[in-house]
């Protein structure tokens, strides 16, 4: 019994094909969804185009308004020195700890209590949901302060636990998994705890395989949470040893001017990982085969 | 691994014990599931907004020792008129955000979803805004939207249309907010949107098509309603995180021309961090998480009455 | 195999909190060497915003000091720019742990004095004869005081002036600015210099009604006589003949474009850069970036009405403090820092004005500014930076609300008359209010 639905979740979440052939219609050589998309890819890609210009730039270039947009040669030192700047190393693998861990710390604690608040009918269930949404309510400058108090108090002033600790669960990621644990058929998870499973083998066995797309995109959210996160690092924060990548950029950022260049150029650096995991993780969360039918 | 587990699990269920009874009650095991989530989150966040529920209460500038003050600060709101323009210019911006940014998103997540050539870099470009530093679109906006080197007046020239002021107006500043930021947020709504396209059965759509229904027919009556839940989470996230606008205001506007995008948050961060009015702060914070707790509240509501699950 | 992903997962989770927990056991043990007093020896923490060069100098003369002070080490800790820095520094002052000096910025001053950590240096100062406290520039001394309570150093004294494009004066056929320029010269150069067809503009503004806008127009009010608070303190003055005189002019130059509105990204620089701005109002931190641009540039004193005063910006080195060691060791950095030697070093390491009178004569300081045209213009300058402004806790309040008069004069959205009673009115309620 317990061995099909893990047979039905392979087939509900086949392998992404590379390229597959388009359904060509029409008198058009390729498929019309690109009249659409490639507008719209050009729109959102403005940001990335214009950092990669900027950062590729002589400092007095990427001082010039109007913008310089074709730059007079290829500054690729922008990108050393940016990272000899700061100690960037440092501040990467910083950020890699913080992000990975509060990803790890919210896939578990999110998915085990979005769980309970999808499935289980426990007393307060409700209320207590609610009082747990109610924290993403309040703006987080009001919060900063006693937070910090919070961390200091636990001995975690100035480390990478400061950072990681008050962002290892949060209630955004319950309230998402909960609405994608409710679209599952519970059929399967009836029949397996008729066969005896525990609930949390249930959970495992059962939906978390079947919430890949769900759980691949808190990751993907909370990653990117956690890598630009700049103002809890700040308070959090005071040696250069355990900085993560945000503060370190902020360094190259002054009062009065800017060396756009290598801003930009460590911008785009920072952001790389960020698209990796993305692309990365799109294998998971994307099936790319569910409206072939309807297209 | 699953042979060996089932073993003694089914021996348990013929004569259960009491624990293992207690363990099945719901209770319990509903509590035990939710209770690092719930430690965590009260440590966090519970105590910490306690904390400023005590600072509205206070006069203090989070500098000297604060002193009580009662509801002295709630009744000052009453009669602030700039906390009223506040409001008015986060209602504003809501009302146009969240119907712009979740119905684009579900327009996007549906064209995202097809196996055509280049898919993954179409994708990957929706995401690129959302990754950018806030700082970073800020400048960029700015740049664009420059009222006398701006590409965006350049276009308008070239086209024969009259030049704005855009974020300089204090007319169309708040609308200039609203597009960049549906630009920079609406790959969040999308990638949830396309992860929740993947729960929608393959076999239902096909039926349907099969019947003959039209495409838009098949939209209307099967993807719309499966993404019921995921659009109610998009719509309850984006009004939360809509009616706490601030950051991309902190690096563009700062709340002016004029006070013109001077929005709730933004408000509460001018008194509580230039002013030096920390209590004034936090009591605008209270009355604005109010406001979000009923509006939320509302929405989980209908929700409840609209939003189909599969259970 | 799906269920495998999973448990990787869990592990890292596991794996991650532990490294987390470990890392802090690891900082906590640094924390207590760098927190405590031992054998006579004393770390000191100093917080500060600095980017570039000025990141670069702060660095080397910590280490400098940490070389000729064995029983004092300066750990010198970036702690975010601009407004970020205040949040964490009221999160420390909350947590009883702020550092034992901060960079801090002068309007922020009359609220910091509040603080009981904060340490009163009257005493200190008057106890060294050798540190003179009034060889620092009256402006920088103005703002460390409130209430006749020294509670800071001098960190940063600048001041504006007019920096001209000579390249943009020559094509429009006009004489340079010179010392004794007037309003109407002023106005008169702003207007020929404006060439919409060719996006040049004669003068800049920063118009984000925040204290950038306003420091600009408090320059103005005084030049033409006026004041921005009766004698008193009790309510404004600055909606005086004075006052409406200096947002006429601005409303004259904006209503015929021939003001480039900043939106407070500082775009002015760049534009002024590209060659197309005449004039700018502004202070020695722009001048490296308009000699890297080899803009032919000339600098002079801000042109008078009744007289030429200009308008400095001070920030201060703040003490809190962590008890009596740690006091003594801040306090013999700072006499270090600030001594004229010292100061001398930084004002050519920086190209930041001296904050000593006396470091602005000395033959060192006139060799450096002769390789800079202009910086000597701007250190003189700062004996026009006369009046400060109020050293009180509502002042950016008062800011706010002069600021939005300035911008609606600025867009055409209201007579200066009108913006600057309303703003009186305003400004008269805040200083009515208690606390």
């Amino acid at each position: 019994m317990s061995v099909q639905p893990i047979a039905a979740a392979s087939e509900r979440f086949p392998p992404l094909p590379d390229t597959g052939p388009s359904r060509r219609r029409g008198r058009l050589p390729f498929s019309p969804w690109h009249l659409l998309l490639a507008p719209l890819a050009a729109i959102m890609l403005v940001p990335l185009i214009w950092m990669v210009i900027v950062s590729l730039e002589t400092r007095q270039q990427a001082t010039t308004f109007p913008p310089v947009l074709i730059p007079s040669g290829l500054h690729f030192d922008n990108y050393s020195a940016a990272w000899n700047a700061v100690p960037f190393g440092r501040f990467f693998i910083n950020s890699l700890l913080y992000s990975l861990a509060t990803v790890a710390g919210n896939l578990l604690f999110c998915s085990l209590a979005a769980y309970a608040f999808a499935r289980i009918r426990f007393f307060g269930r409700d209320v207590l949901f609610v009082v747990l949404l109610a924290t993403l309510m309040v703006p987080f400058q009001v919060i900063l302060i006693p937070t910090f108090l919070i961390v200091k108090q636990i001995g975690l002033v100035d480390s990478v636990g400061g950072l990681i600790m008050p962002n290892l669960c949060s209630a955004f990621g319950i309230f998402m998994l909960r609405q994608f644990f409710r679209t599952l058929p519970i059929e399967l998870e009836e029949a397996a705890r008729i066969d005896g499973t525990s609930r949390l083998g249930i959970l495992f066995k059962i939906v978390l395989p079947l919430s890949l797309p769900a759980l691949a995109t808190l990751g993907i959210i909370q990653f990117m949470w956690s890598w630009n996160d700049f103002l809890w690092p700040l308070i959090i924060i005071d040696s250069q040893t355990h900085a993560p990548l945000q503060l370190g950029l902020s360094q190259l950022q002054g009062a009065h001017f800017t060396q756009w260049n290598l801003l930009m150029a460590g911008t785009v650096m920072s952001q790389i990982p960020m698209l990796l995991v993305f692309l990365l993780a799109q294998r998971w969360f994307i099936r790319s085969v569910a409206f072939t039918g309807i297209k | 691994m699953s042979a060996a587990s089932h073993a003694p699990r089914a021996a348990v269920r013929e004569r259960p014990s009491l624990a293992r009874r207690l363990i099945r009650s719901d209770h319990l095991a509903g509590w035990a599931f939710v209770a690092p989530a719930v430690i965590l989150i009260a440590v966090f966040a519970l105590i910490p907004i306690g904390w400023s529920l005590l600072l509205s209460l206070q006069s203090t500038n989070l500098i000297a020792p604060a002193h009580y003050v009662g509801l002295a600060n709630y009744r000052a709101l009453t009669k602030d008129p700039a906390f009223r323009s506040a409001i008015g210019h986060t209602l504003v911006y809501t009302v146009l955000f969240v119907p712009i940014s979740v119905g684009g998103a579900l327009g996007i997540a549906v064209a995202l979803n097809r196996k055509i050539r280049g898919i993954r870099f179409y994708r990957l470009a929706v995401f690129v805004p959302l990754v950018t530093s806030t700082v970073a679109t800020g400048l960029i906006f700015l740049w664009l939207l420059d009222p006398t080197f701006g590409l965006v007046n350049y276009v308008l020239h070239l086209l024969g249309l009259p030049q704005q002021q855009f974020l300089q107006d204090p007319n169309q500043a708040l609308y200039c907010i609203v597009a960049m930021t549906v630009w920079s947020w609406v790959g969040f709504d999308v990638i949830i949107y396309l992860a929740a396209l993947q729960g929608i059965p393959q076999d239902l759509l096909e039926a349907s098509e099969m019947d003959g229904a039209s495409r838009w027919a098949t939209f209307r009556s099967i993807v719309l309603p499966l993404l019921g839940p995921a659009t109610l989470f998009i719509v309850v996230w984006s009004t939360i995180n809509a009616l706490q606008l601030f950051d991309e205001i902190y690096v563009s506007t700062r709340g002016g021309p004029l006070g013109s995008t001077t929005v709730i948050v933004y408000y509460l961060y001018q008194q509580a961090f230039q002013f030096f009015n920390g209590g004034y702060g936090a009591a605008i914070a209270y009355v604005l998480f109010v406001a979000i707790l009923i509006v939320t509240l509302l929405q989980l509501w209908v929700g409840r009455r609209r939003v189909y699950y599969s259970s | 195999m799906k269920r495998l992903i999973l448990l990787p997962l869990i592990a890292a989770a596991l794996a991650l909190s532990a490294c987390g927990g470990s890392s802090s056991n690891g900082s906590g043990t640094s924390k207590a060497a760098s927190g405590g007093t031992s054998g006579g020896h004393t770390t000191i923490t100093l917080w500060e915003g600095y980017t570039e060069a000025e990141a670069d100098s702060i660095k080397a003369l910590a280490a400098e000091f940490n070389k000729s002070h064995p029983n004092i080490t300066v750990n010198v800790q970036f702690y975010g720019n601009n407004d970020y820095a205040l949040q964490k520094v009221l999160a420390a002052i909350a947590g009883g742990k702020p550092p034992d000096i901060s960079y801090l910025y002068g309007s922020w001053a009359p609220n910091i004095a509040t603080n009981p950590q904060v340490v009163t240096l009257n005493k200190l100062i008057a106890q060294d004869p050798s540190f003179d406290w009034n060889d620092f520039w009256p402006a920088g001394r103005k703002v460390a005081t409130v209430n006749g309570k020294i509670i800071g150093i001098p960190a940063l004294v600048d001041n504006l002036a007019v920096v001209y494009n000579k390249k943009l004066f020559k094509q429009a056929g006009l004489a340079t600015p010179t010392p004794n320029w007037t309003w109407s010269d002023f106005e008169n150069a702003a207007l020929k210099l404006t060439n919409p067809a060719a996006k040049q503009f004669g003068w800049a503004y920063v118009n984000d009604a925040s204290e950038d806008t306003v420091w600009r127009f408090w320059a103005m009010l005084w030049q033409a006589g006026g004041s921005i608070l009766s004698p008193d303190g009790k309510h404004a003055a600055f909606d005086s003949a004075a006052g409406i005189k200096a947002a006429t002019l601005l409303q004259t130059l904006a209503a015929k474009h021939a003001i480039y509105l900043d939106n407070g990204s500082d775009n002015y620089l760049s534009v002024f850069n590209g060659g197309h701005i005449g004039m700018l109002w502004t202070g020695p931190w722009d001048l490296s970036q308009i000699v890297q641009s080899k803009v032919d540039y000339g600098v002079t004193t801000l042109p008078g009405d009744v007289n030429h005063q200009t308008i400095s910006g001070p920030d201060n080195w703040v003490m809190f403090n962590n008890g009596s060691a740690h006091t003594a060791a801040a306090w013999t950095f700072l006499k270090w820092l600030t001594s004229p030697a010292i100061d001398l070093k930084w004002a050519t390491m920086t190209g930041d004005l001296p904050i000593r009178a006396s470091v602005a004569k000395m033959d060192g300081y006139s060799k450096f500014t002769s390789k800079y045209p202009g910086i000597a213009i701007w250190a003189a300058n700062l004996a026009n930076a006369t009046q400060a402004r109020p050293q009180i806790t509502v002042y950016p309040k008062i800011s706010t609300a002069v600021g939005q008069a300035v911008q609606s004069v600025l867009l055409g959205k209201a007579s200066p008359q009108q913006a600057l009673s309303q703003a009186a009115q305003q400004v008269n309620g805040i200083l009515a209010a208690p606390g």
